[in-house]
């Protein structure tokens, strides 16, 4: 839209040009490259979405030679199950709506004698704070712990890269080196989600992993021997049982 | 005395530098966006620390439903409303022009897996016009039986009706067979045609395929990204959904030979 507007130069004179400014209003442009940009950013992803690889053993039939025998002293099992109430639904906090997972671990072969149970107990993840100093609980205790070596290690890199001794190339490698290096006692996880277990629980362990520097862990369904495991736990502690009913699309 | 005489002054203000500021922003947006790529039903993925970005090409999504959030009639099950598998392929480099040429490809070899094991009556066959609206749908998920009912609709029905998560005919089964060499079931047909064009594409030439150079040369890292280092293949699950149901689609994939693959998540700092 262009508007054309008079010079104000006072009289007229007869005969002589009129002089004209030729302006244009660019406010319905201005309007318009609004909304196209409302437009934009509103049906644009600027966030892009991560993705964490897994590979998962193969289904087929192997010999047995050819499997990879995890020493039995360095396997660690942990068993993902939720909290349940009296009628076998999943539990939920109150506050945040997510579902209550616990963690149960045992180190080396289960005992399938059922005489002594080695499974403990620990609440699912994360850090709390007493009197002011962090202290792990659930599965990066237990990871913390059994990864010692490697991750004595590692912080010392950490440390090293957060004072810009080396770059973050050279920490990456090295802790990656670091994470596989076989002089270390680095433990084999073993990492079986319950049937309810949530998707989000199980992307948490898988992070845990990374941020504990095991090199080595995969996915498994809980066994039979699992399930009586944990039923003897219960029984032993006290806790009430209450296997939930497993759902039809279920494999196990 | 004199009055003092008010110059009337003019409102008007110069948008010329404005406008010009809003043309480069425009210009920003229009060339950094990538758009939200539809798709049937909203999952939240879970957060994790891994930086690990998702590639724009040579991708295959698989999208799992989640359990009902909204608001649920009466007489639903919010769970079943769970567990329904959606596919979406994305094109080679140059996403848009490419993306229709692959989800042909695909949508041709699936359905010559299916009616080479489908019983006599069963088999499906395709007009070229159904073919047209499946490479123009962004994610599809039907059992195949249904494939030719669904794609002769407007592609605003077919929106509609994969929207719906309590229709029987939204989702591709999923259920039983632990054989890769047996009847497979629709999801196993999906991997397999996924696995066969991708190697196609890796081994063969370009002319035998019916592309050109150049579109052969876009799909180029598509088998590597789905044998070797897992990228190609991601999985897109709802935080809540239970492990249950994301565990059958493991074990189909694992039946499949389809072992690495990644799921999809959110970023978090790595908490300290």
């Amino acid at each position: 839209m262009a508007e054309v507007a008079e010079h104000d130069s006072g009289k007229k004179k007869k005969g002589a040009q009129k002089k004209m400014t030729i302006r244009v209003d660019f406010t319905p442009m201005v309007d318009m490259n609004m909304l196209l940009i409302t437009f934009f950013m509103l049906c644009t992803t600027m966030i892009k979405s991560q993705t964490l690889q897994i590979t998962l053993p193969t289904n087929e039939k192997l010999q047995k030679e050819q499997q990879n025998q995890a020493k039995k002293s360095e396997a660690i099992t942990l068993i993902l199950d939720t909290e349940y109430n009296a009628d076998g639904t999943p539990k939920h906090d109150e506050e945040t709506g997510k579902t209550i997972h616990n963690v149960y671990w045992y180190q080396g072969l289960p005992d399938t004698t059922f005489q002594v149970n080695l499974l403990a107990k620990e609440s699912f993840i994360g850090d709390t704070r007493e009197n002011g100093v962090k202290v792990q609980q659930g599965i990066r205790k237990i990871l913390r712990e059994q990864n010692k070596d490697v991750m004595a290690n590692y912080l010392e890199l950490k440390e090293k890269w957060k004072n810009r001794e080396i770059s973050k190339e050279t920490f990456d490698s090295l802790a990656k080196k670091n994470a596989a290096d076989s002089t270390l006692t680095r433990p084999v996880v073993i990492i079986k989600p319950g049937p309810n277990t949530t998707y989000e629980a199980l992307i948490n362990t898988l992070d845990e992993m990374q941020i504990n520097q095991i090199a080595r862990y995969s996915i498994q369904m809980p066994t039979h021997v699992d399930t009586l495991l944990l039923e003897n736990f219960q029984a032993r502690t006290g806790e009430t049982v209450i296997r939930p009913t497993i759902r039809q699309n279920a494999v196990y | 005395m004199g009055k003092v005489k008010i110059k009337k002054k003019s409102t008007f203000i110069d948008m010329t530098a404005m406008s010009d500021v809003t043309v480069l922003l425009l210009t920003f947006f229009m060339l950094t966006s990538t758009f939200l790529q539809k798709e049937p039903t909203i999952v939240y993925t879970p957060s994790s620390v891994s930086e690990e970005k998702v590639p724009v090409n040579n991708l295959v999504t698989i999208l799992v439903s989640s359990a009902d959030k909204g608001k649920v009639k009466e007489g639903q099950d919010p769970t079943a409303a769970e567990g329904k598998i959606f596919i979406s392929f994305s094109g080679g480099i140059d996403s848009t022009q490419t993306a229709p040429i692959i989800r042909g490809m695909m949508l041709d070899e699936a359905v010559k897996v299916y009616n080479s094991q489908a019983k006599e009556g069963k088999k499906i066959a395709l007009t070229p016009e159904q073919r047209k609206v499946f490479t123009e749908t962004n994610m599809m998920g039907t059992p195949f039986e249904y494939l030719p009912t669904l794609l002769s609709k407007t592609l605003t029905e077919i929106d509609k009706e994969q929207g719906d998560m309590y229709n029987p005919y939204t989702g591709i089964p999923i259920d039983g067979n632990k054989d890769k060499n047996g009847h497979l079931n629709d999801f196993q047909i999906w991997c397999r045609a996924i696995y066969t064009v991708s190697k196609d594409l890796h081994d063969k030439n370009a002319t035998d395929l019916g592309l050109t150079q150049e579109e052969a040369k876009a799909f180029g890292d598509l088998y590597n990204a789905i044998t070797k280092d897992g990228t190609g293949l991601a999985i897109k699950a709802d935080k809540d959904t239970p492990f249950a149901t994301i565990e059958t689609v493991f074990d189909n994939l694992q039946t499949m030979s389809l072992n690495k693959f990644s799921l999809l998540t959110a970023l978090t700092s790595e908490e300290e």
